[in-house]
């Protein structure tokens, strides 16, 4: 096990629904040349390679300066993932053009794609993050559920090795003691000095969501809803504070966009990378829209800018 | 229509966005995301009304696609900067490096500023400073006095003055270290078990279990290196030591070592101890005792690593036989080996004496070695003092035939090379020299456009043979199936491969074995071998396991003290 040897070896494919992938903003580059790239979340899963399933929302073939590429949405019950299907890979296409000409049917279809930890970063240091698929392919709905158990476990695994490093000198022997997973420790480390501190219930909620999606108990749901309600008051004032933070997020994209209109996503997207939480971007959004009144929506989902 | 009433609050309101849509086709979309995809109407919304707008011919041109990284712009000197370059590749001396710590959104976040000239190679009579900004936190590599390359810094320009940027995404490559920044040492020591996952300098504190004088002799003849040798425990494990001067610590011991190394020969970690180690009688009444200490220094077949020495194991032995040769300098020598088990696991026991167990004995070894052989670790004593027959099994007689041991993947990764193991895991990648392959006849390397790359051109022998990855989120694995396992997952024998492949070619083949086995979870029954490279499993058997959400959600709630 010579320390060069360990470069080489593969990175695991994190199960990982859209949500807690779409708000990280943290990355990580290592040194050299072949290092891996990490995307990390804000529960410290660090992302090079993941595996995500979903439906197919869409998937359109491209043409770009370096060939024919595809891009396309899975959708989770937590959210969108966001992948590519890159020109280098021309191995891939057969199987890409075989996928589109199954969605252009217009019938459901389940994706399993594992891929590897992409990002773009905006000019307001936003980050983006999203898939290059790696190998793909159409699966049952028993292998969908199948996955978002097994996804629920890993972001609960994650959820309760956060909890295990509140208060805790941020050091690998400290957490070790504490019983957070070897594989947990260097990403909880940064993910807790890159990140604020944020509404766990809220994690909680949509991973709940998603088992009992799995199961078909929708009954029970309100009851997770109320349980959760109360602890989420207590986050009530922090999000009035950082709300105007994501306004700002908000203006300032649409604003160098010069007049073109910025779809829904996108803001949300900006406002999360930004380090606000869905729920406050969204109540930004409204806030500037009908109160404040700085920004249109001409076309539902689409805004623009109030001229002055 | 009647089935679809559930959702006319869901539908009204795309209606309102999308006045041309089908009230039908709109229930019948949001029919589509609760049954096909999970996902109820509530949280459907969105996505259905972006699809209705697109079908009306509304374009996505501006939708919530991330944006496309600029070009990487690569200069040598500042002066070929335009005021709102991005991602620009520099390299640079890093003059000066203030960290500061400024509140951004709320947030207490490290900005750093200072100042770096560019030409960094040549005199600093031709350079240029600027000043810059470090969003990072980089301050690690940005040391005053190195020559660094940034890749993927941006332009700020401000009253007409320019500074980059470097930001969180900047790749900072040290080229040139600046001031000295040796690494110090703490004191604190560490457990042995952790000291063993390391490499370089530590601190341990443990009780000696064995040490003995022992030489080395030097390769070139010219004489003896006196040294000691032996082993050293606490309670999360015992390791092996060895020291290059005088060791005056008997058995029993307790102490502290401050500054020794750790090697590893073959997999097998060893703490060196040389002139710069300094090593202490430590007090601590609560520390476990010798009896205690080797009574857990017992190890399994699991825990074998190659390089190992000392080992204490018990074991049932499976077969036995002894074979006679010839050395190169002709004389007649008899080695016995065989197969044997624990709970465990099973590996081969070889012994360079007389050593004559029958199958099903109960055996116990004292200090054997281990060393590999193909892979898979062979445990070897060298003495019959090493070996002794036990009356009683201190375990239920295994059945060799049904003896697979259940390992998770991680423990597989994290462990060493075993036999007759069974774990799962998902499949994550199909390899494409899945399918009939052709070998070497020399050598049984695969030929590449019917040339291996030992023996040349030759005419291969076909064979048939499935490489996939497992993983399990944490870990993962290289599964090799070879043609009798092969066969026997897809459910026909190698002529009938060959025959498909010839009619439909490999990459219909390839893409029917990526809808059958990718995302799915596999059980595997075979050995495994375990290198700096990962693991890897050679099948036995392959099958695939048929997936129970319920069950499994169930399981999962349970797990974590979930109800719905």
């Amino acid at each position: 096990m010579q320390s060069g040897g360990e470069m080489r070896v593969r990175q695991s494919a994190i199960r990982i629904f859209a949500q807690e992938y779409s708000e990280s903003s943290l990355i990580e580059r290592g040194v050299g040349e072949f290092a891996p790239l990490f995307v990390i979340t804000k529960l410290g899963a660090k992302i090079n390679r993941c595996l995500v399933c979903g439906g197919l929302e869409s998937l359109e073939r491209r043409d770009g300066d370096s060939g024919a590429f595809y891009r396309g949405r899975v959708r989770d019950p937590s959210g969108t993932h966001f992948f590519d299907i890159a020109p280098f890979q021309p191995e891939l296409h057969p199987a890409a053009e075989e996928l589109l000409a199954r969605f252009e049917t217009g019938d459901s279809v389940l994706v399993s794609i594992v891929g590897r930890a992409k990002h773009t970063e905006s000019e307001e240091g936003g980050i983006f993050t999203s898939i290059r698929a790696e190998i793909f392919t159409e699966v049952d709905q028993e292998t969908y559920r199948s996955w978002m158990v097994e996804t629920a476990d890993s972001t609960l695994r994650r959820l309760d090795a956060y909890s295990r490093t509140e208060g805790l000198d941020l050091n690998g022997a400290e957490l070790s003691e504490a019983d957070v997973p070897d594989d947990l420790i260097d990403g909880l480390i940064k993910a807790r000095e890159h990140y604020s501190d944020f509404d766990m219930e809220s994690y909680k909620l949509w991973v709940l969501k998603a088992l009992s999606n799995v199961t078909g108990k929708m009954e029970g749901e309100m009851e997770v809803f109320t349980s959760v309600k109360e602890d989420a008051s207590i986050s009530k004032n922090e999000i009035k504070i950082e709300a105007t933070d994501a306004r700002e997020v908000i203006l300032g994209l649409l604003s160098s966009n010069s007049g073109e209109m910025v779809d829904y996503d996108s803001l949300v997207g900006a406002c999360i990378s930004a380090g606000s939480t869905r729920e406050e971007s969204e109540d930004a959004i409204e806030d500037l829209r009908d109160v404040s009144m700085k920004i249109l929506e001409p076309r539902f989902g689409y805004f623009s800018i109030v001229e002055k | 229509m009647s089935e679809l009433r559930m959702y006319d609050s869901q539908i009204a309101i795309v209606m309102q966005e999308c006045p041309d849509a089908n009230e039908e086709e709109i229930g019948k979309e949001f029919e589509r995301y609760e049954r096909d995809f999970l996902i109820p109407p509530e949280d459907a919304l969105r996505s259905v009304i972006k699809k209705f707008q697109t079908d009306s011919g509304s374009d996505e041109a501006s939708s919530g696609q991330p944006r496309v990284q600029p070009e990487e712009k690569k200069v040598d000197r500042f002066s070929e900067l335009e005021a709102d370059d991005r991602n620009v590749t520099i390299e640079v001396a890093v003059i000066s490096h203030t960290p500061r710590t400024q509140m951004v959104r709320g947030e207490e976040r490290q900005i750093s500023f200072g100042w770096i000239e560019d030409n960094p190679w040549n005199s600093s009579s031709d350079r240029v400073r600027w000043d810059y900004k470090d969003w990072g936190d980089k301050s690690s590599s940005l040391v005053p006095g190195s020559v660094v390359r940034l890749e993927g810094v941006s332009v700020n320009e401000w009253n007409d003055k320019r500074s980059l940027n470097i930001n969180r995404t900047t790749r900072v490559t040290v080229l040139k270290e600046g001031g000295v920044t040796a690494a110090p040492v703490g004191d604190e020591p560490i457990s042995i078990s952790r000291a063993s996952e390391i490499e370089g300098f530590v601190n341990i504190v443990g009780r000696v279990l064995t040490s003995k004088a022992d030489v080395i002799t030097r390769k070139d003849g010219s004489g003896e290196i006196p040294i000691f040798r032996g082993r050293i425990a606490d309670s999360t494990g015992s390791i092996g030591f060895l020291s290059w001067k005088d060791f005056e610590y008997e058995s029993g011991s307790l102490i502290k070592i401050v500054g020794a190394s750790i090697r590893r020969f073959r997999d097998t970690p060893e703490i060196n101890i040389n002139d710069g180690t300094v090593i202490e009688r430590y007090r601590d009444s609560a520390f476990p005792t010798s009896e205690e200490l080797s009574k857990s220094d017992k190890v399994t077949i699991a825990d074998l690593r190659n390089g190992m020495r000392d080992v204490t194991i018990t074991l049932q032995v499976e077969s036995w036989a002894q074979r006679t040769f010839e050395t190169k300098d002709g004389e007649t020598k008899v080695v016995r080996s065989g197969d044997v088990m624990d709970p465990s696991g099973r590996c081969r026991l070889t012994a360079w004496c007389d050593f004559d167990p029958e199958p099903g004995d109960a055996i116990r070894i004292a200090g054997g070695r281990v060393q590999f052989w193909q892979g898979s670790p062979d445990l070897v004593i060298d003495d019959i003092e090493q070996a002794s027959n036990l009356s009683d099994s201190p375990w239920e007689k295994i059945d060799p035939d049904n003896h697979w041991v259940e390992v998770d993947l991680t423990s597989i990764t994290n462990g060493g090379s075993r036999r007759g193991i069974l774990t799962e895991g998902t499949v994550v990648f199909i390899n494409s020299g899945s399918g009939i392959i052709e070998r070497c006849p020399e050598c049984r390397r695969v030929l590449r456009e019917g040339s291996c790359a030992e023996h040349g051109q030759q005419n291969g022998i076909e064979d048939l043979r499935l490489r996939f990855v497992i993983d399990n989120g944490v870990s993962n694995a290289n599964l090799f199936l070879g043609k009798e396992a092969s066969e026997k997952f897809l459910g026909s024998n190698m002529d009938e491969v060959r025959e498909k492949i010839s009619v439909r070619g490999s990459d219909d083949f390839l893409s029917q074995l990526r809808s059958r086995v990718l995302a799915k979870k596999i059980l595997v029954n075979g050995r495994c071998a375990v290198d700096g490279q990962g693991a890897m499993i050679f099948a036995d058997r392959v099958e695939l396991i048929d997936p129970e959400p319920n069950k499994e959600a169930e399981e999962v709630m349970e797990k974590w003290g979930l109800s719905l």
